[in-house]
């Protein structure tokens, strides 16, 4: 069984007066320990699908079944409560917590939420989450603000496995980052997968990042799935206009001098 | 090769919460006349500091060095000599001006036209940016344009007066990769048809190494390594022109899923 | 710079916190200075300022130490200032909150209300309220908050709709915090300093407000006010304006004290919140 299906998913908004269909008939699934991308140029309607899929919004249409139930169905506190199972990592890491937070804060928070730990556990709770994204503990006592972006993004990371969830929504959560901090918490997020079986729903515009750490992938247009496949398979030889234009338009770096050169 | 700028042992400091921050640390740099060459660094590499100071758009007070003109003989004015091109377009163009009034005013300022010479110039310029009716967008105003159709009036509002020198800093960040693209091949169109001189501000080695002829790597306000684009991306000599090497994930690379052993 | 230093470096912020200063030190040596009640008949009726050096501004109609009155009557303006100030405040920022957090709805019924009594003029309303419920400190501070609190709900409610659509509420969200939480823990805070920003104008009118209705007789009548005080010299405005002017003063250097103070403190933060 999946552990995340959604069918026939459909979220229109009015701008203007005119309706704009972002998210169009769109149905997928996701197993559990797989990482499913969604790829496409902006406008395609994958943010928009990202945050459906945590219901940040609602949708117009169509049902989203969520570890077996009808995740659509839930409404105050047994929402809040499955929210746990399933977490978001966003593109800015700065945006994403409060001005105002501290580290040991924005850890703190879904621990106390969910009654993971009490009170008295929760600060060394705090160190074990920050030990397990390769930060030192006494990083707990800063503000977000002051820390650089590569931890805090590791920081963001840590939050959203605090809850043990089984789904994280990644949504461009490596795009903002300098190259030589993307590498080291694309293996962050691999490990995690490794040893604890999260499966990645991955928004990225990169298909570069995409073929190498996704196993799926779904390339949308205009809020419609265009291809959907093996995340190699479709990136090495797309079919869809979309995904020739993708392929097409990504830079290349060719290093072929280094090998010719005496 | 004439040189069109030299940056000599420039320094550039900021004062921020009662300290100083370096930005940059006794660059020394030439820009040969039509060459496109890329300045390419992470956040605090000083990349942007240098295209700021390049078009005097930093306080004097905070930069000490020299930069010179030979291949202009005079002092440059940006918008005439300099155009510059910012990330995000939104907050470079005037969003209750039309698009044809923002491009001729810079060609009536700088090249002493009338406004409906300006206008006219406009009119050539939506055409050379391939922005689709350009009768109809000389009226328009930003908010009606997508990212990327805004950002193509942003460059021709850039070159509207004929500059000597574009200056592109992270000009295609804030797009998609497809916009990215076309915005890339634009400005080396553009750069090509009116002999500019080209100075491209990224993050992205791969997207630099596409465009430019000689590439600047730069990290913590220091020039790491300078030189033309195939030696630099074929044979580094400086250890973090490598590390950026590498950590390009390209369409080719290796996956991580197999290293990682995820693959079932 | 420190915020403090930037504070001290501008000269009408400086003499915005000396009036202030000035002012709080009357407030607290009131009962210190003057431990006797200052309704009491300290000497002759209308006794000029500097005459007798035991009553250095003189004695009103009914032989009461001006100076006295006029230290307790610090007391009155400054507590009712800041007891309005922080109730038009409190009750603006929780009702912008919730209208612009929870939108639809309980949007719309709460900035009706807010409509409602911003269209009913501020010092009509705080006159009919204590005229109803009877003048009292408490009666005057409510009445004063009613009249003042829509101008903090409607900025706290447009940044509070901004800042509902930031990335971190979103996170607020999906780690499943509660609504109420998400709207007093995460959005309102951050939504404060604008609203504080206003805090100086609310605190200059409550004060304004308070000795306008003092002077109506719809003061709180077991406290000296320096509107009463007004009142009082009224009637002898000829013979001796001092009773009139002495009071008024102090008002006018108070009210101008804590807008300068409260620009100051604007300005100094806003400033830093440019830079970083």
């Amino acid at each position: 069984m999946s552990l995340l299906a959604a069918s026939n998913l459909t979220k229109r908004y009015r701008r203007g007066g005119k309706t704009v269909i972002a998210v169009d008939d769109v149905s997928f699934h996701i197993e559990p320990g797989e990482t499913l991308a969604l790829a496409g140029p902006s406008g395609s309607g994958k943010s928009t699908i990202a945050r459906l899929a945590l219901r940040l919004i609602e949708p117009d249409a169509g049902r989203i079944e969520f570890e077996g139930g009808d995740f659509l169905a839930l409404r105050g506190a047994t929402l809040r409560a499955r929210r746990a199972r399933l977490q978001m990592v966003f593109q800015d890491p700065l945006a994403a917590f409060n001005p105002r937070a501290t580290v040991a804060r924005a850890l703190d928070d879904p621990l106390r939420i969910h009654g993971i730990a009490s009170r008295g556990e929760r600060p060394r709770r705090i160190a074990e989450l920050l030990e397990r994204v390769g930060l030192p503990a006494d990083l707990a006592s800063r503000a977000v603000h002051e820390i650089s972006g590569g931890q805090r993004q590791r920081v963001a990371i840590a939050r959203a496995i605090a809850t043990k969830p089984s789904l994280i929504v990644l949504d461009e959560a490596v795009s903002a980052l300098d190259v030589s901090v993307r590498g080291q918490i694309l293996e962050l997020l691999l490990d995690l997968q490794r040893e604890q079986k999260i499966a990645y729903l991955f928004i990225s515009h990169d298909l570069g990042v995409v073929r190498a750490v996704a196993h799926r992938i779904i390339l949308l247009d205009a809020g419609r799935i265009a291809e959907s496949g093996e995340a190699r398979a479709v990136v090495d030889a797309p079919r869809s206009a979309i995904g020739k234009a993708l392929v097409a338009a990504a830079p290349r770096l060719d290093r072929s001098i280094r090998h010719n050169a005496p | 090769m004439t040189v069109l700028a030299s940056i000599g042992e420039l320094t550039v400091t900021y004062r921020r919460d009662g300290g100083e921050v370096t930005a940059l640390r006794s660059v020394s740099l030439d820009i040969m006349a039509g060459e496109r060459l890329a300045i390419i660094g992470e956040s605090g590499s000083g990349k942007s500091t240098l295209a700021l100071a390049i078009a005097e758009l930093l306080p004097s007070s905070s930069a000490d060095g020299r930069i010179e003109w030979p291949g202009l003989g005079r002092t440059p004015l940006l918008g005439r000599d300099i155009g510059f091109v910012f990330q995000d377009p939104s907050a470079s163009l005037d969003p209750v001006m039309t698009i044809g009034k923002q491009i001729a005013e810079v060609a009536r300022a700088h090249l002493g036209l009338t406004w409906s010479q300006a206008y006219a110039k406009a009119r050539t310029l939506l055409e050379r940016i391939r922005l689709p009716d350009p009768d109809s967008a000389l009226q328009a105003f930003p908010h009606q344009l997508s990212g990327g159709q805004k950002q193509r009036v942003a460059i021709a509002a850039a070159i509207a007066a004929g500059p000597k020198l574009l200056i592109a800093d992270e000009a295609t960040s804030a797009l998609d990769t497809i916009v990215q693209a076309e915005i890339v091949a634009l400005i080396r169109r553009l750069v090509a048809e009116d002999g500019m001189t080209l100075l491209f501000i990224s993050h992205d080695i791969a997207l630099a190494a596409e465009l430019a002829e000689r590439i600047a790597v730069f990290r913590h306000g220091r020039l790491v390594e300078l030189g033309p684009t195939a030696r630099i991306v074929g044979a580094p000599t400086q250890a973090y022109t490598r590390m950026l090497l590498d950590a390009h994930i390209g369409l080719d690379a290796a996956p991580l899923l197999d290293r990682a052993g995820l693959r079932s | 710079m420190s915020p403090l230093r930037r504070f001290l470096r501008a000269p009408e912020a400086v003499a915005g916190a000396i009036l202030l200063s000035a002012l709080m030190a009357m407030a607290l040596s009131a009962s210190l200075l003057f431990p006797s009640d200052p309704q009491a008949i300290a000497g002759p009726a209308l006794l000029p300022p500097f005459q007798d050096w035991s009553l250095p501004l003189g004695t009103d109609r009914l032989g009461r130490d001006v100076l006295a009155e006029l230290f307790h009557g610090a007391r009155t303006s400054l507590a009712v200032g800041l007891a309005a100030a922080a109730a038009s405040l409190a009750i603006g920022a929780v009702v912008g909150t919730l209208a612009g957090f929870a939108g639809g709805l309980v949007d719309e019924v709460l900035m009706r209300i807010t409509d409602a009594f911003q269209t009913v003029p501020g010092f009509l309303l705080a006159l009919a309220f204590v005229s109803v419920v009877g003048p009292s400190l408490g009666a005057v501070v409510i009445a004063i908050a009613l009249g003042t609190w829509t101008g903090p709900a409607r900025i706290a409610r447009a940044e509070v709709l901004s800042i509902r659509e930031r990335d971190y509420v979103a996170s607020a969200r999906a780690i499943g915090m509660h609504p109420l939480e998400i709207a007093f823990r995460e959005v309102l805070p951050n939504a404060l300093p604008p609203v504080l920003a206003m805090s100086s104008v609310i605190v200059a009118a409550a004060i304004l407000t308070e000795a306008a209705l003092s002077f109506l007789g719809l003061g709180d009548p077991n406290r000296v006010t320096w509107g009463g005080m007004i009142a009082e010299g009224r009637t002898v405005l000829r013979t001796a304006p001092f009773l009139s002017i002495v009071p008024g003063m102090a008002l006018v250097l108070t009210v101008l004290g804590v807008y300068l103070a409260g620009e100051g403190i604007v300005e100094t933060t806003a400033v830093r919140r440019g830079l970083s």
